[in-house]
């Protein structure tokens, strides 16, 4: 009898043992996620701290209104607080995007899983008043509820954060706390009333735990793909595109297809890059052509230059350049660029519009998407750059951003190497775009009557380009490749290119 | 929306009984051409350039070109028949002087290979396979082989290799393009007396999906699969085309929405106002050193009586039967496998993105030869609706039989038909499809079971009538391809004009 008696006083404090450092465990998990997800780290924990053990006093209050079958509703508790525990933080990943009062279910979920744990441990000492001494038992009990808590504060940020992540954690705990459920179910199963029942409810909750953590991984990726860590203010799908405009302190950015287009903070790099060495380079200027480009941006900076007398700019997506031409937001980037008299919008297909345009141009910039499929990689073959030659106008300059020569070198010279079929003069040059990383691209002029180093005119008040062409057409070892093929539509082997070169960093 | 047409049979089948009205008009012209497919309009081409323009052409349809013509919907053109142009040999000075003519080759470049027009060399990717639920690049099966299957295809290609580059001891090559310029080398001839099949069985092939590849190519080309097609026929597929005549990429295509109607729109130029459409030539003979030609207008309801000096049957031989004496005994020689064309225009054309839509598109073991997708030759970003065709050849033993079944069905059938064997690959088909027009072709192409390409009945065939009549058609080659009625129609104007002969 004495021997039996011992091992049931151990197992409950071992059981003690196991809530606190869960409790514990569910706490800092609550406290990491509120300063992750909402920022203001001293606040949140000192928030989350102050309510879990508020509730804790509320559980402990309540404990006295039970009585009976308080084995049972020990081991009840115990299945719950593995389950709420252990599911809280997956849930509060989930509902963080889609769900406005998200304060207000993260400090529920804290209150409840205090409120639990509070319950417990006055739940407990009602259970072996009769079987141990007073003395003994306060001891005992806060002496394993005291180690558990320093066990977990130890674990969390050394071990458990790093190995299994917070949803990881947090499930893990979960599941230990319902073993311990699952344990006492089988060793006291003579003490308890309707065992079997408690059985299924704490191997199915075991189970459901088992199963999340399991997928943990995939509901965090999923979930933080959510999280642009920047406040969405606009997005719009239309036929060709989805467009995503976000807002950040006094950053906005513009995603098509989750791509980054721009970054307000730093796009005047990549814009002055893209537009001025082709219109200080170009014979005149008088009649200009953009393909791509909906934003208005390079045709802001093109606007700069006095002696432009047109711009025709071709985007497919009407809802684009819409956009750029109503959005508040939007018309003050492109100083309203796209509503400039001297501006002709055509929403039409480019290479069909090329093909059948009567027109000649000074100048012309294509700022069409990457390459990253074998549509888009017809806009950067041999026959479309022989058909943009049609429509210039002799010793006319040409500029196409042309991706990362450092992410992708092979792409980036793949499609120089393919302009210098076409082109007599053709060289290529890079500019550092903080946003974007180090970017590149590919300028040709149709004769030999200027080159890149002329200034044939300038505009004033530039940030980045201080019209030094030599200086921008350095490359270093890491941003060059040889042994390149010429892109044509029957090869494509820029979309292969771009495949392999950005499938490998994703 | 469902549509069923194709080739006239219903009009062709009155030359059984030939209950035409009597000729009520006469009409005299020294060259007369009978069909307006390639062979027909390849001889006009030939004679425009020798210099002769008093010819005409006859045709049954109302339209010129045969197997290469077209159809065309809202969205795009698409093929009723032949549907691409291999890379030419180098050898086949001909066909690149047509291909210079028409401005699909550009220019020669340094190395003397020839620049083809970028726009109407397939695009990439041109080809994709769905196999075991993936599709992947390329029709030969790869992703998924056993370690075994692999090296039979490997064996396999090497042997096509070596036939590729063989010659015989009459320094010909074993297997040449056209079929006529091949050695005749004795051992390799043999070939053409067994199938396909057996010469796989022989030199101890067993895996599946090669056997499956091979069956595909064959139907490809000869609309009989590898069980009933000749073995030195299913040979020449791989072997008869060099890919000699580029630096890379040599076993690419030239192809356009519209399939090979566009060639024939290019020949066509020749017969402009020397045509007559909606003819069915009923009666050819020789009376009084002239050549009569009977000829029902499917229009007016008339006859006519041509009077010619020279005529050119670029018509198939399972017509001829009926318009000349004395033809039916080797006819019944040439086999005619039926095909089955059906272009479906549809919302949307999703699939497992294993790898992106292709221009051809084969799915490993279906009935079917898979679907071309008649608008990846345009330079668009996008396409409101997709335009495919689907291809089917009706391989079998009894061709004649399956014949008579398939115009039993009606366009329902062949629509579920057609569907079903699409949603291997594409499940959702039938919710996407808004329009699908069916179109059959009873006698699609000539198929050179085994014995046929080198035996008697084809010999007798092509040889001329009293230097009067003379044959051009590719079922004379006993393969239907664009190459082989091309020179077809070249040779005939060449025997009329110098009398010269070519033996095979």
């Amino acid at each position: 009898m004495g021997k039996k008696f011992l091992r049931f006083e151990f197992l409950l404090l071992f059981a003690v043992f196991i809530i606190a450092t869960c409790g514990l465990i569910y706490e800092l998990v609550a406290g990491t996620l509120a300063s992750y997800l909402l920022g203001d780290s001293v606040k949140q924990f000192s928030f989350i701290i102050g309510v879990y053990l508020f509730s804790m006093g509320i559980g402990s209050f309540f404990s006295k209104f039970f009585h009976k079958n308080l084995l049972n509703t020990f081991v009840e508790i115990e299945i719950l607080v593995g389950l709420i525990g252990g599911l809280s933080s997956v849930i509060l990943f989930l509902l963080f995007e889609s769900v406005g009062s998200f304060q207000f279910i993260l400090y529920l979920f804290v209150f409840v899983t205090g409120f639990l744990v509070g319950l417990e441990i006055p739940l407990l000492m009602n259970i072996l008043k009769d079987r141990v001494e007073f003395k003994d038992l306060v001891s005992n009990v806060f002496t394993f509820d005291y180690i558990g808590a320093l066990l977990a504060s130890i674990l969390f940020p050394l071990v458990l954060v790093p190995k299994l992540g917070i949803m990881g954690t947090s499930l893990f705990f979960g599941m230990i706390n319902v073993s311990i459920a699952i344990a006492l179910c089988f060793i006291l199963k003579t003490e308890l009333k309707k065992a079997y029942i408690l059985k299924t409810k704490a191997i199915f909750s075991f189970l459901l735990l088992l199963v999340v953590f399991i997928f943990s991984d995939a509901i965090l990726a999923y979930s933080e793909g959510k999280l642009y860590g920047e406040n969405i203010i606009y997005t719009n799908s239309t036929p060709y595109q989805r467009i995503v405009l976000t807002h950040n302190k006094s950053d906005y950015r513009l995603y098509l297809n989750n791509n980054l287009q721009f970054s307000s903070a730093d796009e005047y790099r990549y814009h002055e890059a893209l537009v001025h060495p082709v219109m200080s380079i170009s014979k005149s200027v008088k009649n200009v052509l953009v393909l791509g480009g909906g934003d208005g941006l390079a045709v802001r900076e093109i606007l700069k230059y006095k002696d432009v007398e047109k711009v025709t700019l071709v985007d497919l997506d009407e809802g684009m350049t819409k956009l750029f031409k109503t959005n508040k937001v939007l018309t003050d980037f492109n100083k309203n660029s796209l509503n400039n008299s001297k501006v002709i919008v055509v929403n039409t297909d480019a290479y069909i519009w090329a093909k059948n345009c009567k027109e000649q141009f000074d100048a012309v910039i294509i700022d069409f998407p990457d390459p990253s499929n074998y549509s888009l990689g017809k806009l950067y073959s041999l026959n479309f750059y022989q058909t943009i030659k049609t429509i210039l106008k002799p010793d006319a300059a040409l500029v196409i951003q042309t991706t990362s020569p450092y992410f992708a070198p092979k792409s980036f010279w793949c499609i120089n190497k393919t302009v210098m079929q076409v082109f007599p003069q053709v060289d290529a040059y890079h500019a550092y775009v903080p946003s974007f990383g180090e970017w590149g691209y590919t300028i040709a002029i149709n004769g030999f009557g200027t080159t890149f180093n002329t200034v044939n005119r300038k505009a004033e008040k530039l940030r980045f380009y201080n019209y030094q062409f030599d200086r921008f057409n350095y490359f270093t070892n890491d941003m060059i490749s040889n042994q390149i093929e010429i892109n044509r539509l029957d090869n494509q082997i820029l979309v292969r290119y771009f495949d392999e070169e950005w499938g490998k960093l994703q | 929306m469902i549509r069923l047409s194709g080739t006239k049979h219903l009009l062709g089948h009155r030359l059984w009984i030939k209950d035409f009205p009597e000729p009520s008009k006469q009409i005299e012209i020294p060259y007369l051409i009978v069909g307006g497919g390639i062979s027909g309009l390849s001889a006009a081409r030939q004679f425009h350039k020798k210099g002769i323009t008093d010819f005409l052409v006859i045709e049954l349809e109302n339209h010129l070109g045969g197997n290469s013509s077209n159809g065309e919907n809202k969205y795009s053109k698409y093929p009723l028949g032949a549907h691409y142009l291999p890379l030419p040999n180098k050898n086949d000075k001909e066909l690149l002087q047509f291909l210079e003519e028409e401005k699909i080759i550009l220019e020669y470049d340094s190395q003397g290979y020839p620049v083809f027009d970028e726009l109407q060399l397939t695009f990439a990717p041109d080809e994709r396979l769905f196999y075991r639920n993936n599709w992947q690049e390329g029709v030969v099966p790869k992703e998924g082989n056993s370690t075994l299957d692999n090296l039979e295809f490997q064996k396999f290609f090497q042997k096509m290799d070596v036939f590729r580059k063989a010659k015989g001891a009459d320094e010909k090559y074993l297997f040449d393009i056209p079929l006529y310029l091949s050695s005749s080398d004795e051992e390799t001839r043999a070939l053409d007396k067994i199938t396909m099949k057996q010469w796989f069985e022989e030199h101890h092939f067993s895996s599946v999906p090669l056997f499956n590849y091979i069956d595909y190519c064959c139907k490809d080309d000869f609309g009989l699969g590898i069980d009933y097609v000749s073995a030195w026929a299913g040979i020449h597929y791989f072997a008869g085309r060099k890919q000699d005549i580029a630096a890379e990429k040599n076993d690419s295509v030239l192809t356009w929405p519209e399939g090979n109607a566009k060639l024939a729109h290019h020949l066509q130029k020749y017969t402009t106002d020397k045509t007559l459409k909606n003819h069915l030539v009923y009666e050819v003979k020789i009376e009084n050193d002239k050549v009569i030609a009977k000829a029902f207008d499917d229009v007016s309801k008339t006859s006519v009586e041509i009077i010619a000096d020279k005529v050119i049957m670029s018509s198939p031989q399972f017509v001829n039967q009926y318009l000349l004496k004395d033809r039916k005994g080797f006819t019944k020689e040439f086999q005619y496998t039926p095909w089955l064309l059906a272009t479906l225009t549809v919302s949307d054309l999703e699939d497992n993105y294993s790898f992106p839509l292709a221009w051809d598109n084969v799915i490993y073991d279906a009935k079917g030869l898979g679907y071309v997708y008649d608008q990846h030759q345009t330079l668009q970003q996008v396409q409101d609706k997709k335009v495919i065709t689907y291809y089917h050849s009706f391989s079998s033993g009894d061709l004649k039989k399956i014949r008579k079944e398939i115009y039993k069905r009606d366009q329902e059938y062949w629509k579920q038909f057609v569907l079903n064997d699409l949603k291997i690959a594409h499940p959702d088909i039938e919710e996407v499809t808004e329009e699908i027009e069916i179109f059959l072709l009873g006698h699609g192409m000539i198929s050179p079971a085994p014995g046929f390409i080198f035996g008697e009945a084809k010999q007798k065939a092509k040889q001329n009538i009293a230097q009067k009549i003379y044959f051009a058609h590719s079922d004379l080659s006993g393969i239907s391809i664009f190459e082989e009625a091309f020179h077809q129609g070249i040779n005939a104007v060449n025997q009329i004009l110098d009398g010269t002969t070519l033996d095979s």
